[in-house]
């Protein structure tokens, strides 16, 4: 199953990796900041920030495979949201654990019931339950078809979830991307982008591992039930 | 064309008004949340005020659980969700039946609560209360849609009424912020003039959640 592909993303994954690590904590102007714990807890948006891009692009992937799923019929895709769900729980997992730990230092508090806060926390029960469904269920078509209606009905939920909390008002730095006033200046941007790009591809790689080992446990279950048979 | 629907629906009906099942345990339910609710936070009245509609949102989000774990679980007895999936009509159909009997349920539990929210909590009467009516009726229906779907997800699972419970909160919590939001609007009665486009926003969502589930319904019940 080692396939010279794999071999490829995960040199390639740990050179960007070092490169990555290098560019945020060495290469990178420190911020201006009142408070000197801000300026080293900053350093941690390099690496919440394209977690929750992560996370975000896995559930789009469960909700595609989800739709391909119910339309083939084909196990490929069933398979293919497992692996983006359980990734995507990982890293939004991440998130909420990056964020309290930036928070304490500069907004003196490890939580509060923000929107991006909450949001974030939803989404993660979302497909928390979304995964311990497919725990109770026996393998099996019910199983995927039940699994792909809830990957469907929960990703249509997470613009609804965002919006509804929306009204509160947000302690969470603004998207720095889009804002003219708190734009982030050039190497701060270079080594964001470099951080997204090589957590993508590290997600390029999980799913890749992820769903050879699903179609592994898959071939294996079906030689059991063949000796069985005998 | 409805015809399964209403059949479906009056079977529910006819069974629940027999046996009182859902609603009397919905009902009991909701006063003993009230009860805890009282002794676990004592608080001032003013206090109390303000954090009523949350507290009668989650009687009703917790109570209404009773129903919609119900609504499968009865048919999953004898073997009829098998029945029903064999029937030669629309899946969209079961859901459109059972949708209705789970709101009808749940809005007649409502009705019979709130009296008794009033007077444990000493609301004051208005005209304005009449307000209530399309909160609660907007509120439910996001409630039921979603979880009317679940319900049917959950109920071939072993872990049925703890998995329902997991797959619906998060999923509805937007709708039960805003019924809450509304709810504090009425009982206060602030009406802002935001009262009405979160009304029609929580309508628009029970559209959707309506929608989507009435065309996913097939995929659950076939094999």
């Amino acid at each position: 199953m080692r396939s010279k592909i794999d071999k490829i993303l995960l040199i390639t994954l740990l050179i960007a990796f070092s490169v990555s690590i290098y560019l945020i904590f060495l290469w990178v102007p420190q911020i201006k900041a009142s408070n000197p714990a801000e300026q080293i807890a900053q350093r941690i948006f390099y690496f919440h920030v394209p977690s929750a891009w992560l996370g975000f692009l896995a559930f789009f992937v469960v909700f595609c495979g989800s739709v391909a799923y119910l339309a083939t019929r084909n196990r490929k895709y069933e398979l293919i949201s497992v692996a983006s769900a359980e990734i995507g729980v990982l890293f939004i997992s991440l998130v909420l654990i990056t964020g309290p730990i930036w928070a304490k230092p500069v907004w003196g508090i490890w939580w509060t019931w923000d929107v991006r806060l909450t949001s974030s926390l939803i989404l993660w029960l979302i497909y928390v339950a979304f995964l311990m469904l497919r725990r109770y269920l026996p393998d099996g078509s019910k199983r995927a078809n039940l699994s792909a209606v809830v990957g469907i009905i929960g990703f249509t939920d997470v613009p609804i979830v965002y919006y509804s909390i929306r009204w509160w008002e947000t302690q969470h730095p603004k998207a720095v991307m889009a804002s003219s006033e708190g734009s982030l200046a050039a190497p701060m941007f270079f080594a964001f982008m470099f951080s997204l790009a090589t957590f993508t591809l590290l997600y390029v790689y999980l799913i890749r591992k992820r769903y050879q080992l699903l179609t592994l446990e898959d071939t294996l279950n079906k030689q059991f039930k063949e000796m069985e048979i005998l | 064309m409805m015809r399964t629907a209403i059949s479906i629906l009056k079977k529910d009906l006819r069974m629940e008004f027999r046996s009182k099942e859902s609603i009397l345990a919905m009902w009991i339910f909701s006063l003993l949340i009230f009860v805890i609710f009282n002794f676990t936070f004592e608080v001032s009245r003013l206090v109390m005020l303000e954090i009523a509609p949350g507290l009668l949102w989650v009687a009703f989000v917790f109570s209404g659980m009773f129903g919609l774990n119900q609504s499968f679980a009865l048919e999953k007895e004898n073997g009829n969700l098998r029945a029903m999936a064999l029937m030669p009509v629309d899946g969209g159909q079961i859901y459109v039946g059972k949708f209705f009997s789970v709101t009808i349920i749940m809005l007649m539990f409502e009705a019979l609560i709130f009296p008794i929210f009033v007077i444990f909590y000493d609301l004051q009467l208005s005209l304005g209360m009449f307000r209530l009516i399309p909160v609660l009726l907007a509120g439910t229906i996001g409630f039921t849609s979603l979880g009317t779907i679940l319900s049917a997800v959950a109920v071939h699972t072993r872990n049925q009424q703890i998995l329902l419970s997991l797959l619906l909160w998060p999923l509805v919590s937007p709708i039960i912020i805003w019924s809450v939001t509304l709810t504090g609007m009425v009982l206060s009665g602030e009406v802002t003039e935001a009262f009405y486009p979160l009304l029609v926003r929580v309508g628009a969502f029970d559209v959707i959640f309506f929608t989507l589930s009435y065309m996913l319904f097939d995929f659950i019940l076939e094999d």
